[in-house]
C-alpha cells in the first residue's frame, strides 16, 4: 500500500521564535499513502512541524515539498491538506454539524448540500457523534469535541491528513477503541497521514513508520521493529516500552566484555569497543526471564514486586543497580523481597550504548 | 428562628450596617439626578420659592426642545448624534484592521502605533485643540461635522483599537488557521470566523466610544460655534444670560444625558474591559 | 509570499497610521508654534525660541496653577480610590440591596462631566441651591460653596468624586470577583478575622486592579477641564485655575496662541513623566502580587 513516492518532504527546516529554536534543520519523508507517526515529548517541535507542512508557519529556511512540488508561496488553502488541531479549533459559535460542514461549504471543497449531508452523516456515524450534530460546540465534552475536530478533517478529500494528538482527550477505553478503528477508516487508508503523538504505545500501534523528534530534529525514523530493536540512542530506547528499558552503567573491561560500575555484573558483548569505554547496557523488562533458560545468567535478590494484571513487574537488585522485569504471574508466586533469584537474558536482546553525556544521550554502538 | 447565637446577631447587624452604608453612597450618587428631574419639572415661578412641593409641568422641556430662548437645542442634539456616530464609524473602519493586525502579527511599528494611540488617551486635549483651532480656521473646518469627527478620533480611535486588540488577542489564531485549511481565504476566515466571535466586543466598544464622544465637551467648546455645536456645550449655554434659567438648564442637561445612560445600561457586562483599556477583564 | 506576508499587517494598519498622523500633525504644529510669539494681535509672528517657556516658568500664575492641579489630582484620586474600593467591598457582599444598586452604579460615570458640573452648580448655589436648604436643619445654611477659594476647590473635587468613584468601584469589583477562592477558604478554616483577611489577602491581591484605576484617575485629573470650566471657570480669583484652564484662558480668551500652547506642552510633559513613573510602579506591584499568589 505504501509506494516509494514521497508525499510530504521536509528539507532542512529551521524555525525560530525569538531566541527559542523550534525546528533545527528538520528532515522528514512521508511516503504516499503511508501512516506516519511523529513521536516526541512536548516542546519537541511536533505541532510546528505540522503547521509548517500546512503552510500556517513559514520556515526561516528549508523547503516543504508536497508530492514533489516546492510549496514556497503556496497559501494553506491551496495546499490541499487537512489538519486536526490539538486544541480542536472548533468554531465555537456554530453547531457540531456546521463545524463538520465547514470544509464542504468552502470555495475549494464545496459539495452540493445533499451530498455534504450524507458525507457528514457517514463520518459522524464512524466517530460515534451522530447524535450530537445539532448541539452547539460549547455543550460538548472534550472527547466529543475532539471527535468533531477529527471528523472535520475526515469529511473532505485531502492530499494529506495532519493529525495533532487527535485522541489525547478521549477517555482510556474510547481511545483504545478509536485507535483500532482509525486506521480502518477508508479515508485514512487512502490518504497519506502524518500523525503527531507523545504516546509511544499509540505510535507503535498506528504507525506504518515512526519518526522520533527531539529538540526540533528527527533523531530516528523506521518501522516499529526498527525503532524497538535498534533504537538509535538511550533516549529513544527509553521512550518505548513500559516498564522502561533497563540501562546498566558500566565500562568495557580488559577482556572486551561488559562490567557494571559496581563490578557485580559481567556480560559478554558483541561490539568492538576499546577497553575502558564507559557504556550502558540495555535490556527490556520483557526480555529478562526468571529462572533458568538459554542465554546469559545473572543473580540478584528481589527488591519489590507489583502485580500488573496477568503479569507481574519484579524489581530485582543486581549489585547496586535495580532492574525490572515482567514475568507471568504463575512464575512469580511466592517471591518475597530479598529472595535470591536467577535471571537469564538472550545475547541478541542486549543493547549496548555509549554512556549518556550532558549534551546528548548515549548512542547505540552494538546489539 | 429561636436560639440565634450572639455571633449571628452580630453578623446580621453588620450586614444591615453595610447595606446602610451602601444606601448612603447611592443617595449621594443618585440625588443630583433626581434633583435635576425635580428642577426640570418646576414651573418658572416656583423655581426659587419652593424645594420639594410644586406643580409639575413639562414646560421646560417644551421650551428647550422648542428651540425658544434662541438656543437651537434640537439641532445640537442632532449634531451630537451625527458627530458621535461619525467618529465611531470612522474609528471602526480604520481601527478594526489595525487592532486585528497588531493582535495577530508581531511587526515593526505595531507597538509604536499602539503606544502612540494610548498616549492620546492621556494627552491634555488642549495640546492638540489650540493648534487645530488655528488650523481649522485656515482649512474651513471650524464649526463643521468633518472637523469634529476628525478631532474626536483622539477619543474614539485609541479606545476602539486597544480594546478590540485585546478581544482579537483572546481569540486563538488556530480558529482562523482551521478555516484556512477548510479551504477559506484569509479574508473569508476573518469575516466568517474572527469577526462573528468578537461581535459582542465590537458592539460594546462602539457604544462606549459613542458615549465618550457624546460626552466630550472641550472639542465642541473650542472648535465649533453654532452649526456643529453639540449638546454638552448647548446645555451650558442655558446658564448664560442675565437671569439663570435653572429649570431649562436642568431639562437640557437631562435630555443630553438620556442617550449615554440608556446605552450604558445595555453594555454593563463589557464595561470593565472598556474602561480600563483592556487592562482588566471581567 | 515573502514580501506579501511581511506586507500584510502593514496594509492593515495604514489607515490607522494615517489617522494617527492626522492627530499628531496638530501636536507637532503646536510644538512648532511655541517657538514663536503667535497671537491674534500678531498674525505674522517672530521666532522667539524658548522665550515662551521661560515666561511660563517664571510666572507666579504657572506655579499657582501647577499647585492647584496637583492638589486637585491628588485629592480627587485619593478620595475616589478609598470610596470606590469601599463601595466595591460592600457590593461584593452581594446582599439583596447590593445586587439592586449595582445595576445603577455606573450612572454618574456615564453622564458627561460638564453636565455633572452643571447639576452640582445648580445644587450648590448658595442662596437658592438645594444643598444649603437641606443643611439648614443642621444649622449649616448659607455656605458659600463655590465662592470661597477652598470651597471652590473642594466642590470641584466633590464633583470629580461624584462622577468617577464608580470607575474605581467597577474595576475593584471586577478584581474582587476574579480573586481565587482557595486562600480565603484556607483563612476561614484557620479562623482568621475579617481585618486580617482584608489586610493580608484581599488588599494585596486586589492592589493591581486598584492601581490600574488609580493611574487612570490620577492622569485624568491632572488634565481636568470640563468640571472646573462649568463649575467655577477657575475662580474665585485664581483659586481653581488648573493648568488646562490656564491654557484655555491664555490661548482662547486672550488669543495668545503660542503662549497658551506652551502651557499645554508643559502639562503634557508632566503627565507623560507621571505616566512613566506610575507604569513602572505598576509593573513592580503586579509582579509582587503575582508572587504573593
Amino acid at each position: 500500500m505504501s509506494s516509494s513516492r514521497t508525499a510530504i518532504g521536509l528539507r532542512g527546516i529551521r524555525k525560530t521564535y525569538g531566541k527559542t529554536t523550534a525546528l533545527d534543520g528538520l528532515e522528514l519523508d512521508v511516503k504516499e499513502g503511508e501512516f506516519f507517526c511523529l513521536l516526541g515529548p512536548s516542546g519537541a517541535g511536533k505541532t510546528t512541524t505540522l503547521k509548517t507542512v500546512a503552510g500556517l508557519e513559514q520556515p526561516d529556511s528549508g523547503t516543504v515539498e508536497l508530492d514533489g512540488k516546492d510549496m514556497r508561496g503556496v497559501e494553506p488553502y491551496d495546499r490541499g491538506v487537512a489538519m486536526c488541531f490539538e486544541s480542536y479549533a472548533l468554531y465555537p459559535h456554530r453547531s457540531a454539524y456546521d463545524n463538520l460542514a465547514s470544509p464542504l461549504r468552502s470555495p475549494r471543497h464545496r459539495l452540493p448540500a445533499a451530498d455534504a449531508r450524507d458525507r457528514i452523516a457517514a463520518i459522524a456515524e464512524l466517530l460515534g457523534i451522530g447524535g450530537l450534530l445539532d448541539r452547539p460546540v460549547g455543550q460538548l465534552s472534550n472527547g466529543q469535541r475532539q471527535r468533531v475536530a477529527l471528523g472535520r478533517v475526515l469529511v473532505r478529500p485531502a492530499r494529506a491528513f495532519l493529525l495533532d494528538e487527535p485522541l489525547s482527550h478521549l477517555d482510556a477505553k474510547l481511545r483504545q477503541q478509536m485507535r483500532a478503528e482509525l486506521k480502518a477508516i477508508g479515508a485514512v487508508q487512502n490518504t497519506t497521514t502524518l500523525y503527531v503523538t507523545h504516546d509511544s504505545v499509540e505510535a507503535l500501534a498506528l504507525g506504518d513508520r515512526i519518526g522520533v523528534i527531539r529538540d526540533g530534529r528527527i533523531v530516528q525514523t523506521g518501522t516499529r521493529e526498527e525503532i524497538w530493536y535498534q533504537p538509535c540512542d538511550t533516549e529513544v530506547a527509553r521512550a518505548f516500552g513500559r516498564p522502561r528499558i533497563n540501562l546498566l552503567p558500566g565500562a568495557v573491561a580488559a577482556d572486551g566484555g561488559f562490567r557494571s560500575a559496581d563490578g557485580k555484573v559481567e556480560l559478554p558483548i558483541s561490539a568492538a569497543a576499546s577497553p575502558g569505554t564507559e557504556v550502558l547496557i540495555g535490556v527490556r523488562p520483557r526480555d529478562l526471564a526468571l529462572g533458568e533458560g538459554p542465554g546469559h545468567e545473572l543473580t540478584g535478590t528481589v527488591y519489590v514486586t507489583e502485580v500488573l494484571g496477568r503479569s507481574v513487574e519484579v524489581t530485582v537488585r543486581l549489585g547496586e543497580q535495580h532492574v525490572s522485569l515482567v514475568a507471568p504471574r504463575a512464575d512469580t508466586a511466592g517471591l518475597r523481597p530479598d529472595d535470591p533469584v536467577r535471571l537469564t537474558v538472550r545475547p541478541e536482546n542486549l543493547l549496548l550504548f555509549e554512556a549518556d553525556r550532558p549534551e546528548r544521550p548515549g548512542r547505540r554502538i552494538g546489539r | 428562628m429561636t436560639g440565634m447565637t450572639g455571633l449571628t446577631v452580630r453578623k446580621r447587624l453588620l450586614g444591615w450596617l453595610a447595606d446602610l452604608a451602601l444606601i448612603l453612597y447611592f443617595v449621594f450618587a443618585l440625588f443630583p439626578i433626581a434633583w435635576m428631574v425635580i428642577l426640570s419639572l418646576k414651573p418658572a415661578n416656583q423655581l426659587f420659592s419652593t424645594y420639594f412641593s410644586f406643580t409639575p409641568t413639562l414646560g421646560s422641556y417644551r421650551t428647550v426642545l422648542g428651540d425658544s430662548e434662541g438656543i437651537p437645542f434640537v439641532r445640537f442634539f442632532v449634531n451630537s448624534l451625527v458627530v458621535s456616530v461619525g467618529a465611531v464609524v470612522l474609528s471602526l473602519v480604520v481601527g478594526l484592521p489595525a487592532a486585528y493586525a497588531s493582535a495577530r502579527w508581531r511587526f515593526k511599528g505595531s507597538e509604536n502605533l499602539m503606544f502612540t494611540l494610548l498616549s492620546f488617551r492621556f494627552a491634555p486635549e488642549l495640546t492638540v485643540i489650540i493648534p487645530l483651532f488655528v488650523l481649522y480656521q485656515k482649512l474651513g473646518l471650524f464649526d463643521t461635522y468633518v472637523g469634529m469627527i476628525w478631532v474626536l478620533q483622539l477619543v474614539t480611535l485609541p479606545l476602539i483599537v486597544w480594546i478590540m486588540r485585546s478581544y482579537f488577542a483572546d481569540l486563538t489564531p488556530e480558529l482562523e488557521q482551521a478555516a484556512l485549511l477548510d479551504g477559506y481565504t484569509r479574508k473569508q476566515a476573518f469575516f466568517k470566523v474572527a469577526l462573528p466571535l468578537v461581535k459582542p466586543g465590537i458592539a460594546a466598544v462602539s457604544l462606549l466610544a459613542f458615549i465618550f464622544a457624546w460626552n466630550n465637551f472641550v472639542f465642541p467648546l473650542i472648535l465649533t460655534s453654532n452649526e456643529a455645536q453639540t449638546v454638552t456645550v448647548g446645555a451650558l449655554s442655558f446658564l448664560g444670560g442675565d437671569r439663570p434659567k435653572y429649570n431649562l438648564t436642568a431639562a437640557a442637561a437631562l435630555v443630553s444625558v438620556v442617550p449615554p445612560l440608556l446605552l450604558a445600561l445595555t453594555i454593563q457586562r463589557y464595561l470593565v474591559r472598556g474602561l480600563s483599556f483592556g487592562a482588566v477583564k471581567s | 509570499m515573502g514580501w506579501r506576508l511581511t506586507l500584510r499587517p502593514y496594509v492593515l494598519i495604514v489607515p490607522a497610521l494615517l489617522l494617527t498622523c492626522g492627530i499628531l500633525y496638530p501636536f507637532g504644529l503646536g510644538l512648532y508654534y511655541t517657538l514663536f510669539d503667535f497671537s491674534a494681535s500678531k498674525p505674522q509672528p517672530d521666532m522667539v525660541r524658548l522665550h515662551n517657556y521661560e515666561t511660563v516658568f517664571t510666572q507666579d500664575a504657572f506655579w499657582n496653577s501647577a499647585w492647584v492641579t496637583v492638589l486637585y489630582a491628588v485629592g480627587a484620586a485619593a478620595v475616589e480610590t478609598v470610596l470606590g474600593v469601599a463601595v466595591a467591598l460592600l457590593l461584593h457582599r452581594s446582599s439583596i440591596v447590593g445586587r439592586v444598586l449595582e445595576k445603577i452604579l455606573i450612572l454618574p460615570l456615564m453622564i458627561a462631566p460638564v453636565i455633572a458640573a452643571i447639576m452640582w452648580k445648580l445644587m450648590l448655589q448658595p442662596s437658592v441651591g438645594v444643598i444649603n436648604h437641606l443643611l439648614k436643619p443642621f444649622g449649616l445654611g448659607g455656605v458659600q460653596w463655590t465662592d470661597t477659594p477652598t470651597g471652590a476647590l473642594l466642590s470641584s473635587i466633590a464633583v470629580d468624586v461624584w462622577v468617577y468613584t464608580p470607575f474605581v468601584a467597577i474595576l475593584a469589583l471586577a478584581g474582587l470577583r476574579s480573586l481565587p477562592a482557595s486562600p480565603f477558604e484556607a483563612a476561614a478554616v484557620d479562623g482568621a478575622g475579617w481585618w486580617y483577611t482584608f489586610r493580608r489577602l484581599t488588599l494585596p491581591m486586589l492592589w493591581p486592579y486598584v492601581l490600574v484605576a488609580v493611574i487612570f484617575r490620577f492622569m485624568d485629573s491632572l488634565k481636568v477641564f470640563d468640571i472646573i470650566y462649568a463649575l467655577t471657570e477657575g475662580g474665585p480669583g485664581d483659586s481653581t485655575v488648573v493648568l488646562q484652564i490656564r491654557a484655555y484662558l491664555e490661548a482662547i480668551r486672550f488669543q495668545r496662541y503660542s503662549f497658551g500652547i506652551s502651557y499645554t506642552i508643559v502639562l503634557w510633559a508632566v503627565v507623560y513623566l507621571a505616566a512613566m513613573v506610575l507604569v513602572r510602579h505598576l509593573g513592580r506591584i503586579q509582579r509582587k502580587a503575582a508572587e504573593a499568589k
